[in-house]
């Protein structure tokens, strides 16, 4: 049997143990958060490193790519780099190829996105594939990253403005600390009220709501008129909160075990035990040819 | 070390990156703050007020600021002329913010987008 483990900023709330079987081959894959205690993080890393088959870094990117350029977050980096022999991933390669499928397939085969559709991603420099996949469908996009991340009221509504802005802003945010620039540990189980109150009409107007569910989660108002929600990572909690919201249709890129959609990190870190490849061999068609084979879907819940 | 008047001149200079910048203005709409920039090693105090989008600047403190920024002269003028951004003196500690956190990215924000551009 394989092991994969997710170690997790977020919540320990979240924790969970699933075993499942990918192509003939038994996984136990396993969630630990660590409720934004970085140092912890650290500690459960080194204690797991060369014990299990591959690892996920959970609740924080390591990478962020806007078209051709990778930005890396500091503090991510450093929770990677002091993994020395088992494979570990944040699940930015998965996104980058996995989440552009999804939303091709949601184009090609459901109502759901089309020209025009009104799209609200509430952060788009953490999966770009995403963005572009949206983008290059006609969707009428907001990005939401300044919104958010930074509490300006100023939607961003082309790539090339996301891009410009990001090459000017991501090289030194990526160097603050990661609990200043996302929700992380026990943020994950609150709202932030004010912002909720101010940015409601970015929800209220939006046809479909997409990327980080704690994001999403975070800022997400009351009153919401059958939204449909883009993301992954979510428990049945948050299937409950959803409905409460208003939200109609809940949309996840990757798969459900046991009544949960797991975080990219966890499943690029299983692709990786499957392919049995160091990670900066992995390709984009790697994944894409695995994903075929496992008929990675996504998958559609009415609320 | 820089002496006031190079303070004085970086937050000039920082002031008007910030005013001919037209989509800054658009953003920070409904942003009014008020900002103190204050040396620690000379005695050289300066006011930054954002009112509707646009910011002015004055010599002196004013009461009740909504963030304060506080650091040695030279990595005050440094920061204000952008030949270095605050994240890696705020990061390493000689760059001190009093402020909420919001407040706090949002400055961080700021900075970044008026050098450069």
């Amino acid at each position: 049997m394989k092991r994969v483990v997710s170690v997790s900023l977020g919540s320990a709330r979240r924790d969970h143990k699933v075993l499942v079987e990918l192509l003939g081959e038994q996984f136990e894959i396993a969630r630990r958060g660590t409720d934004g205690d970085f140092d912890r993080a650290m500690e459960l890393l080194k204690e797991i490193d060369g014990k299990v088959d591959a690892i996920g870094l959970g609740g924080i990117d390591v990478y962020l790519f806007v078209r051709q350029k990778r930005f890396a977050i500091r503090d991510g980096l450093r929770l990677l780099e002091s993994v020395k022999i088992t494979p570990v991933v944040d699940g930015s390669g998965l996104k980058n190829t996995l989440e552009r499928e999804v939303v091709r397939i949601l184009a090609k085969e459901t109502g759901l996105l089309k020209k025009g559709t009104r799209v609200l991603m509430v952060s788009s420099v953490d999966r770009f594939g995403m963005a572009e996949a949206l983008t290059e469908i006609g969707c009428d996009v907001t990005f939401g990253d300044l919104i958010f991340t930074a509490g300006i009221p100023y939607p961003i509504k082309t790539v090339d403005e996301l891009e410009e802005l990001a090459n000017r802003i991501l090289p030194e945010i990526a160097k603050m600390p990661f609990q200043m620039i996302y929700p992380t540990g026990k943020k994950q189980e609150s709202q932030d009220e004010a912002k909720v109150q101010k940015f409601a009409g970015f929800y209220h107007d939006a046809e479909v709501i997409a990327g980080d569910f704690h994001l999403i989660r975070r800022f997400m108002p009351p009153g919401l008129k059958g939204q449909a929600i883009l993301t992954n990572t979510t428990t049945p909690e948050d299937i409950e909160f959803l409905k409460e919201k208003g939200a109609g249709i809940l949309v996840t890129t990757t798969p459900e075990y046991e009544g949960r959609s797991f975080g990219t990190n966890v499943m690029e870190a299983a692709l990786i035990a499957v392919l049995g490849k160091p990670w900066p061999e992995v390709s984009p068609g790697d994944y894409l040819e695995l994903l075929e084979r496992l008929n990675f879907r996504p998958r559609l819940l009415n609320l | 070390m820089a002496t006031h008047e190079e303070i004085t001149e970086s937050l000039t200079v920082f002031t008007d990156g910030y005013n001919k910048n037209g989509r800054l203005k658009i953003m920070n709409r409904d942003w009014d703050r008020v900002v103190v920039v204050q040396a620690t090693d000379i005695d050289s105090l300066h006011t930054l007020t954002l009112v509707d989008g646009v910011v002015s600047l004055k010599e002196g403190a004013a009461g009740n600021p909504d963030l304060t920024v506080i650091s040695d002269s030279e990595t005050l003028a440094d920061i204000f002329y952008g030949d270095i951004t605050p994240t890696e003196p705020y990061n390493n500690g000689t760059l001190r913010i009093i402020g909420t956190e919001d407040d706090i990215i949002r400055l961080d924000f700021i900075s970044l987008m008026i050098w450069g551009e």
